[in-house]
């Protein structure tokens, strides 16, 4: 499961998290609009990353998904955090803030 | 999403991606309105949106391998890895899966006999509704059923669909070239419909069969059918003869159909024949099937009420008659369902034991991967995919380990058949597909117990954890856990130890054992004898006479006399009136009632101790007594001299005690003699004993007699022909086949504990060269570190040990039924099984530890 996007390879699921977090039900574009303008455009989500992460996080029991329909009265696969899910968000917090504090670390020393 | 969804998702495929189509169809639509609102075209803004997406069809394929591949080729993957890196510790293993197998194929064969013998319904229909009848008299004595009593219940209970019974004895059939002795069952009105079983072929016996002087029919076995018609369909239409008598056969019942195994022929019994009526007769074994939701409870009690009105129509027969109800299954396994529990309890432990040994490899080696293990958690694997491998090892593992073991429960099954034939229902052993799900649910508690202690060591995400590992000097509490292990298998085997060691110790007692009775040097046979060809005494006799005294004229032969088989043998004690009157204080007079020629005493080599030997002219009017008997009951000799009756003495009137001889074992060797009468006969009776004393090795003689007899009697048959000391020891081969089985265990279990302690402790010097070599260099002795590390081994060893005389002194009690002379905590066994496993397991610490002394202090500090 190589995949060329590794930087946010390992963080994309806490992005995901972090947004259903706080907006209770999103579908993946709402997802990515949100990452992006909340980074300020700092941050962009791949497609080609969003899709398998969202199977992946549904498969593990964190999300669960709907089909429902937009405002714009189209189709589209609503996403939502599960109980596991806001387990897994504080647990993947802690270990990106132990993750940056020793990089930190490390680039401060070296 | 549930495992339901996910595996639905592989076989639907087609739905999953039209889904997946779906979503990234909406998401390309939403780009493409805000690439139109910021001003774009129409096309323009989907080919904008269309480029952003990328390949839409890798897309698709790339989110629907999720479901996929996460959940199938994983654990593919996780299998193939497994395999890779089992092939690359080839020893381990090779260890691991061997002592599976041999846990699990021990275990399976057992849990298949245990099956098979206690816990499958007996193969009749609705067998558990089955119930044997026997009546028990007022001294306490559970004996066979009086035909009209049987009658008589059948008629009055109302708790029951049918009640029947049978009694065997031997017929000659005399329709082919030779005579053939053949097992006969003489059977009740409606045996066959209160079992349920039908024959194979024809019917069973018609009423007009089972009436008095109707037409003689016969019901043969499968066996017979085969053995002596060649499975002739038209069998039906032939005829057996017996005698004087011909019979037509009715039916043959089939293979499976196994109430008394080796019953040849079935033969009704009339209701209501003059032969019958005497209310004392002890003749059938009663099966009576309960009626729907009775339970045993309730027909007790309305048996009991009958048997009360019987009672008071037959005061001086019925009326301390109380009738005795057993589940036929009880009545069919008896006692074996003890040995066959201690056995599977062996089992058990020696599985455990194996199970234990191999967590405490895996363990070692699940720690000699820490740094692997290390390695793919920084590589962002999670805890549940590491301990997921690990544990796909150790099921690999228990798959190979319960294929071998599936092998070796076959092998072990046929050889279980062999020396189990002590045992009811062995023939109905095999393996099936019940035991093939027990040999998988052993596989899947073997990977959970083998497996997850060292999956959840090894993945534990403890800072210090690692840390202990990069110094390798250190020793931390881990290793607690890996000696516990040790200690544990040790305990295990010290208790297998202990329970095979009373036992052997218990044959030895029993060997020491003397008899009463000289076993070498002794024939006994059985001859076909009918119980109507008795019927007229003086003639019978007469014939029996010749027969005696043509056996006694063979040279070679020392004596010759009719009796029980001494120490195989099990009588019923039965209550004795003294005719010259006792006093009703004094004690009940309980004996033994043992039938035998005069000359039974000589041949049997039992002496005479006081009085004369009884007469042989006449039949049943003199006897003797043991010595029990006499001391019991009458202060030595004050019984010479005075008559005993049976409580069938109203048949055949009193008996004068001539004399009184030594005890002997005629129970069998590990029963005390009860006290014994024997009544003097001077007639062959049905299944009796011919007990031929010979001059030199019995089996010289098997030839010689046979010819003699087929001169002498030519239609009668001759069987069982066997050296008394070979009948002996089939009467304890249940008791062998568990010493055996335990036996073998033990060492194993010993064995694999040794292993373990040697695995363990060369790990642990392995890991420990370092620290060794530094205080080499600092000047320790090797001696010092020799018995540095032997001290460890020892102090494990001696835990286990202690552990495990606890356990021993809990466990063996359970043997206690089985054991005869030795006490379950018979101090000298425990000793030296204590001994034995102490220097077993010395043994395999000394090795280990004289390694680390070998360690040079140079090689290690340059290595650092």
């Amino acid at each position: 499961m190589a995949n060329k996007n590794d930087i946010l390879q390992g963080t994309l699921v806490l992005l995901v998290l972090r947004t259903l977090s706080v907006h209770k039900k999103l579908h993946g574009y709402a997802i990515t609009q949100h990452i992006q303008t909340v980074s300020t455009d700092l941050l962009r989500v791949e497609e080609g990353s969003l899709y398998p992460a969202l199977h992946r996080m549904e498969q593990a029991g964190w999300v669960r998904a709907e089909w429902g329909t937009t405002e714009k009265n189209r189709e589209a696969r609503f996403y939502s955090l599960t109980a596991a899910g806001r387990k897994q968000l504080v647990f993947e917090q802690m270990s990106w803030e132990r993750l940056t504090q020793g990089v930190a670390k490390v680039l401060r020393h070296a | 999403m549930s495992w339901r969804q996910r595996i639905a998702n592989v076989f639907r495929r087609g739905k999953l991606h039209r889904d997946i189509r779906r979503e990234l169809a909406f998401h390309l639509a939403e780009r493409a309105d805000d690439l139109r609102a910021r001003g774009l075209s129409e096309t323009d803004a989907r080919r904008q949106a269309q480029r952003q997406f990328g390949n839409f069809t890798f897309q698709i394929e790339e989110t629907s391998d999720m479901n996929l591949s996460l959940w199938l080729d994983s654990a593919i993957r996780h299998v193939r890895f497994a395999a890779r890196s089992l092939a690359r510790s080839p020893g381990l293993t090779v260890a691991v899966v061997t002592t599976l197998a041999l846990g699990i194929g021990a275990n399976t064969a057992v849990f298949s006999a245990l099956d098979t013998i206690v816990l499958r319904p007996l193969p009749y229909p609705e067998s558990d509704r089955l119930v044997t009848l026997l009546q028990t008299g007022a001294n306490g004595l559970v004996l066979p059923l009086a035909p009209v009593r049987l009658e008589d219940w059948d008629r009055m209970n109302q708790a029951f669909d049918g009640i029947s019974g049978s009694y065997e004895d031997d017929a000659t059939e005399t329709s082919g070239e030779l005579p053939e002795k053949l097992l006969n069952s003489h059977v009740a009105s409606g045996f066959f419909q209160v079992l349920g079983v039908a024959p194979e072929l024809g019917r069973t016996f018609s009423p007009e069969e089972e009436r008095m002087g109707g037409a003689p029919a016969v019901i043969i076995s499968d066996s017979f059918w085969r053995r002596r018609f060649g499975a002739d369909p038209n069998v039906t239409s032939k005829r057996l003869r017996f005698g004087a008598e011909s019979r037509a056969i009715a039916g043959v019942m089939p293979a499976s159909f196994r109430y008394r195994p080796d019953v040849d022929i079935w033969m009704p019994v009339p209701r209501g024949v003059p032969w019958a009526q005497n209310r004392y007769f002890t003749w059938f074994i009663g099966i009576g099937r309960l009626k729907r939701g009775i339970s045993l409870e309730q027909a007790r009690a309305n048996l009991g009420t009958v048997q009360a009105e019987l009672g008071r129509q037959y005061p001086d027969t019925d009326r301390r008659i109380v009738p005795s109800l057993v589940y036929l299954k009880d009545f069919t396994i008896r006692n074996s369902r003890g040995s066959l529990w201690v056995v599977y309890g062996a089992v058990m432990l020696l599985l455990l034991i194996a199970c234990t040994n191999n967590a405490a490899l895996l363990l070692a080696r699940a720690t000699k991967r820490q740094q692997e293990i290390s390695m793919r958690f920084s590589l962002g694997a999670t805890r549940g995919s590491v301990t997921a491998q690990l544990l796909t090892e150790t099921f690999l593992l228990a798959a190979m380990g319960s294929l071998a073991g599936l092998l070796a429960a076959a092998v072990a099954m046929r050889g279980f058949r062999e020396i189990a034939h002590g045992f009811p229902r062995v023939d109905e052993l095999r393996l099936d597909s019940g035991t093939l799900l027990y040999t998988l649910g052993c596989a899947v508690l073997a990977t959970v117990f083998c497996g997850m202690v060292p999956a959840i060591r090894a993945t534990r995400r403890d800072l210090r954890e690692s840390l202990a590992l990069v110094s390798r000097t250190q020793v931390g509490s881990r290793h607690r856990l890996q000696w516990s292990l040790v200690g544990i298998q040790v305990a295990l085997s010290m208790t297998l130890l202990a329970g095979a060691g009373l036992l052997i110790r218990s044959f030895q007692e029993l060997a020491r054992v003397s008899p009463g009775f000289e076993a070498r040097n002794v024939l006994a046979f059985h001859m076909s004898v009918g119980w109507a060809e008795t019927g007229n005494f003086e003639p019978w006799r007469r014939r029996s006479e010749t027969i005696l005294d043509h056996l006694r004229s063979i040279p070679g032969v020392e004596g010759v006399a009719l009796g029980p088989l001494p120490g195989a043998s099990i009588a019923q004690l039965q209550e004795l009136t003294l005719v010259e009157g006792r006093a009703e204080s004094e004690p009940k007079l309980n004996a033994a009632v043992r039938q035998v020629t005069p000359t039974y005493f000589a041949t049997m080599k039992i002496p005479r101790l006081t009085g004369r030997l009884c007469e042989e002219t006449v039949n049943l009017r003199t006897g003797m007594v043991n010595r029990t008997f006499a001391e019991k009951y009458f202060r030595d000799t004050g019984i010479v001299g005075k008559h005993l009756q049976t409580s069938f003495g109203s048949v055949f009137g009193s008996m004068e005690i001539q004399g009184i001889v030594a005890d002997s074992r005629e129970d069998g060797l590990t029963v005390v003699p009860a006290p014994t009468v024997y009544p003097c006969v001077s007639s062959v009776y049905p299944g009796t004993n011919f007990l031929i004393r010979t001059a030199l090795a019995p089996g010289t003689m098997l030839a010689t007699l046979r010819r003699k007899i087929a001169e002498i009697e030519p239609s009668r048959s001759v069987y069982d022909m066997e050296p008394l000391e070979e009948h002996l020891t089939d009467v304890s081969s249940q008791g062998r086949m568990v010493t055996a089985v335990l036996g073998s265990f033990a060492l194993i279990a010993i064995a694999l504990a040794s292993v373990g302690l040697y695995g363990t402790l060369s790990y642990l010097v392995n890991l420990r060269r370092r620290e060794v070599g530094l205080r080499m260099a600092l000047g320790a002795a090797r001696g010092q570190i020799v018995s540095k590390f032997l001290r460890l081994g020892l102090l494990v060893s001696s835990l286990g040990c202690l552990a495990g005389l606890a356990l021993a002194a809990g466990t063996t009690r359970l043997l206690r039924s089985m054991l005869f002379g030795v006490s379950p905590s018979d101090v000298l066994t425990l000793a030296s099984v204590l001994a034995m496993v102490l220097a077993v397991t010395t043994a395999a610490a000394l090795l280990p530890s004289f390694r680390a002394s070998r360690v040079d202090p140079a090689r290690v500090l340059r290595d650092d």
